[in-house]
C-alpha cells in the first residue's frame, strides 16, 4: 500500500514536471496580454513532432532532435505573436471584435488549423518516440522507473530551474515581470513591450515544446496529441492563479499528484474527466486560485 | 417615430431578419430545383449547423461571452432523447422537447459557475466540458455503448419532410431570436458585450442578461443535436467533436458576428464549401481554420457587414 503509494507519488510528480513546463507558458502570456491561448497544445505537438521528426528521417541522436524541438517551438511562438496577436496591443482604433474574443476566435483557429495540417501533411497515424536513453525499466528505491522518464524528468527540472533564474535574475526576464505587472509603467520606463511580448511567445513556445519532445516517447504523438495536456494546463493555470508563474508551477505537480491517485483509487477510464472536478472546485470555492490576485469579477 | 438609437437598432435588425426571411424562403423553394436526396440531405445538414450558428452567434456575437461548447450541447440534446427512447421509449414528441429542457438545465449550471467570472473563464471552461462530457459519454460503455453510438428512432422516414421539419425549426429559431433581440434584452445583451462595467453601473443586471442568453443557445444547441439524431438515427460522441465546434466558429466569423442574416449564410457557404473540399482531399478544416484567422485579422465584422457597408456606399 505504502509502496503503490508512493510510486504513484512520483510518478504524479513527474508528470507533473511536464504539465508546468507547458503551463508555466500558458501562465506567462496570460499575464502579459490577460488571453488564453488556445493553440498551446499545439506548440506542444509541434514540438513532439519535430523532435520525433527530426530523430527519425536524419537519424540523429535524440539529444541533438531536443533543441531543434525547441527551437521550433520558439519559431512558432515568435510567428504567431508577430502576425496574430500584434491588434491586441497595438492600438488598433476600429477594432470590430473586442480583445478577448479576438484571442479566443483566432487562437482556437490556429489550434484547428495546426491539427489538422499536421494530420494532413505527416499523416494521421501516431510516431513511435526515440527514447533519449534506452534501458529497461529499474526500481529506485520502492519507485519503478523508466530511464526515459529519469532522463527527461532531470531535463524538465533543469529547463524549470533556467527559468526561474532567467526570469529572477536576468534583464529580460525582469522586463517580462515588468510589462507583465504595468504594460504602459514598463513602456514607459523605457521597456520594448512589443519586443518582450514577442519573447514571451518564444519561450513558451519553446517550453511547451520541449514538454512534447521530452514526453514524446511515452505518449506516441498523433496530430491531437495536445489536446488534453493544454486542457490540463488550463485548468492548472486556473488552480494557480491566472498568469502567476510561480502558482502554475505548484498547482502543475498538485494536478499531475492527484491524477496519478484518481487514476488508480478512482476510476482510469474517466481519469481525464478528473480535471474538469478540480476545474469546477476552484471556480466554486477560490476564483482566483492559489497565488493569484482577487478582482477578477465583472 | 422618433429616431433614436432604439430605432435605428431596430431597423438595423429589421433589415437584418428581412435578408434572413428571403434566405428562408429561397431554402423552402429550393428542392423543386434540387431533387436529389444526397443533395437535400447537404442542404439539410447545413440548416442544422445554421440553426447552432444562430444560437453561438447570440451568444458571442450579440452577448459577447464566447462559448466553445456548441456542438457539445448538440451532442447532449442527441443523448437525451436517444436515452429516453432506447430505455424508456418515451415517444419522440416527448422526447425532443426534453432534449431542450435538459440542455437548458445544464446550461443554467454551467453558467452558473463560470458566468460571474470575467474574461476568457467562459471559453476555458466551457472547452473542459465539452472535451469531458464527449469522453466521459465516449468511456460510459454500458450505458450509452460509447463510441460506437446509439440507435435512435425516427420521426419519419421521408428525407423531403424532414428537410421541411429542420427549415421549421430554422425560422423558428430566427423568429425566438428576433423577438429576443428586438425588445429590451436585446439592447441588454449588446451593452453587455460592449462594456459590462458600464452595462453593470446602468443598473443592468449583466449576469442575468447572460445566464438568459446562455441557456437560451444551449436549449437550441440541444434541439438541433436532438433533430440531427433523429434524422440520422444515430447519436455518438462524434456530435461533439471540438471541430464540429470549430466549423460553428468559422461559420458565425465568416458569416458576420453579430447578424442573423450572416450565421445562416456562413453556415450554408462554409458547409457546402467543406462539402466540395471533402471531394479535394479532406482540406477543408484547413481552409476554414486559415479563412476564420483572416476573417478575425482583416475581416472582423464578416461577408454580412462587408455586405451592408457596400450598400450603404452605394445608397449614399
Amino acid at each position: 500500500m505504502l509502496r503503490l503509494s508512493l510510486d504513484l507519488l512520483a510518478n504524479g510528480l513527474i508528470y507533473g514536471c511536464f504539465y508546468a513546463l507547458m503551463a508555466v507558458g500558458l501562465a506567462m502570456i496570460f499575464g502579459v496580454l490577460k488571453i488564453v491561448n488556445f493553440a498551446h497544445g499545439e506548440f506542444f505537438m509541434i514540438g513532439a513532432y519535430t523532435y520525433v521528426l527530426v530523430a527519425l528521417n536524419f537519424s540523429v541522436s535524440p539529444w541533438l532532435a531536443l533543441p531543434c524541438a525547441a527551437i521550433g517551438g520558439a519559431a512558432l511562438g515568435w510567428i504567431v505573436e508577430r502576425l496574430l496577436m500584434r491588434p491586441l496591443y497595438a492600438g488598433y482604433a476600429s477594432w470590430g471584435f473586442m480583445k478577448d474574443e479576438y484571442a479566443v476566435v483566432v487562437t482556437f483557429g490556429l489550434s484547428l488549423l495546426l491539427v489538422n495540417l499536421v494530420d494532413k501533411v505527416v499523416g494521421p497515424y501516431s510516431y513511435k518516440g526515440p527514447a533519449l536513453i534506452e534501458t529497461s525499466r529499474f526500481a529506485l528505491g520502492p519507485v519503478m522507473l523508466t530511464g526515459q522518464k529519469a532522463i527527461a524528468t532531470v531535463v524538465a527540472v533543469f529547463i524549470m530551474i533556467a527559468l526561474a533564474l532567467f526570469l529572477k535574475k536576468s534583464v529580460w526576464g525582469k522586463q517580462i515581470q515588468a510589462v507583465a505587472q504595468n504594460r504602459l509603467g514598463a513602456s514607459l520606463a523605457g521597456i520594448d513591450a512589443t519586443r518582450t511580448t514577442s519573447l514571451i511567445f518564444a519561450i513558451s513556445g519553446m517550453l511547451a515544446a520541449l514538454s512534447g519532445a521530452l514526453l514524446a516517447p511515452l505518449v506516441n504523438p498523433s496530430p491531437d496529441v495536445g489536446s488534453f495536456p493544454a486542457i490540463k494546463s488550463y485548468v492548472i493555470v486556473v488552480l494557480g492563479g491566472m498568469g502567476s508563474v510561480w502558482g502554475a508551477m505548484i498547482a502543475a505537480l498538485i494536478v499531475g499528484v492527484s491524477e496519478a491517485f484518481f487514476s488508480v483509487y478512482g476510476s482510469y477510464d474517466y481519469r481525464d474527466a478528473f480535471g474538469l472536478a478540480i476545474l469546477v472546485l476552484v471556480l466554486l470555492l477560490r476564483p482566483q486560485g492559489l497565488l493569484g490576485q482577487k478582482g477578477r469579477d465583472v | 417615430m422618433k429616431a433614436g438609437p432604439a430605432s435605428l437598432w431596430r431597423d438595423r435588425l429589421a433589415f437584418d431578419a428581412r435578408a434572413a426571411v428571403l434566405l428562408c424562403a429561397v431554402l423552402a423553394a429550393l428542392p423543386l430545383v434540387i431533387t436529389g436526396p444526397y443533395a437535400q440531405g447537404i442542404i439539410l445538414v447545413s440548416m442544422y449547423f445554421a440553426i447552432l450558428s444562430l444560437a453561438w452567434n447570440a451568444l458571442a456575437g450579440y452577448t459577447g461571452q464566447f462559448s466553445l461548447a456548441p456542438a457539445a450541447f448538440a451532442m447532449l440534446g442527441g443523448y437525451t432523447t436517444a436515452l429516453l427512447d432506447f430505455y424508456w421509449h418515451v415517444p419522440l414528441v416527448l422526447a425532443i422537447p426534453a432534449a431542450v429542457v435538459s440542455t437548458a438545465l445544464l446550461g443554467l449550471v454551467l453558467g452558473k459557475l463560470v458566468l460571474n467570472l470575467s474574461g476568457p473563464y467562459l471559453s476555458l471552461t466551457t472547452l473542459a466540458f465539452a472535451e469531458i462530457a464527449r469522453v466521459v459519454i465516449g468511456n460510459s460503455h454500458e450505458f450509452t455503448r460509447g463510441d460506437q453510438g446509439m440507435h435512435v428512432a425516427t420521426l419519419t422516414e421521408s428525407r423531403l419532410a424532414y428537410y421541411y421539419i429542420f427549415l421549421a425549426a430554422l425560422v423558428l429559431v430566427l423568429a425566438v431570436l428576433y423577438f429576443m433581440l428586438r425588445g429590451r434584452l436585446g439592447r441588454f445583451m449588446t451593452a453587455v458585450r460592449d462594456d459590462a462595467i458600464g452595462a453593470e453601473s446602468r443598473g443592468i443586471d449583466v449576469v442575468r442578461v447572460k445566464m438568459i442568453v446562455f441557456c437560451t443557445s444551449c436549449a437550441i444547441c440541444g434541439l438541433a443535436g436532438s433533430l440531427y439524431g433523429t434524422f440520422s438515427q444515430l447519436v455518438s460522441p462524434e456530435l461533439g467533436l471540438l471541430q464540429q465546434t470549430g466549423l460553428v466558429l468559422a461559420m458565425v466569423v465568416i458569416g458576420g458576428m453579430g447578424s442573423l442574416t450572416g450565421s445562416v449564410v456562413g453556415a450554408l457557404l462554409v458547409y457546402l464549401g467543406s462539402e466540395w473540399l471533402r471531394e479535394l482531399g479532406n482540406v477543408q478544416v484547413i481552409v476554414f481554420a486559415l479563412l476564420v484567422i483572416l476573417f478575425a485579422r482583416w475581416v472582423p465584422g464578416g461577408l454580412w457587414s462587408a455586405a451592408v457597408a457596400r450598400i450603404g456606399r452605394k445608397q449614399a
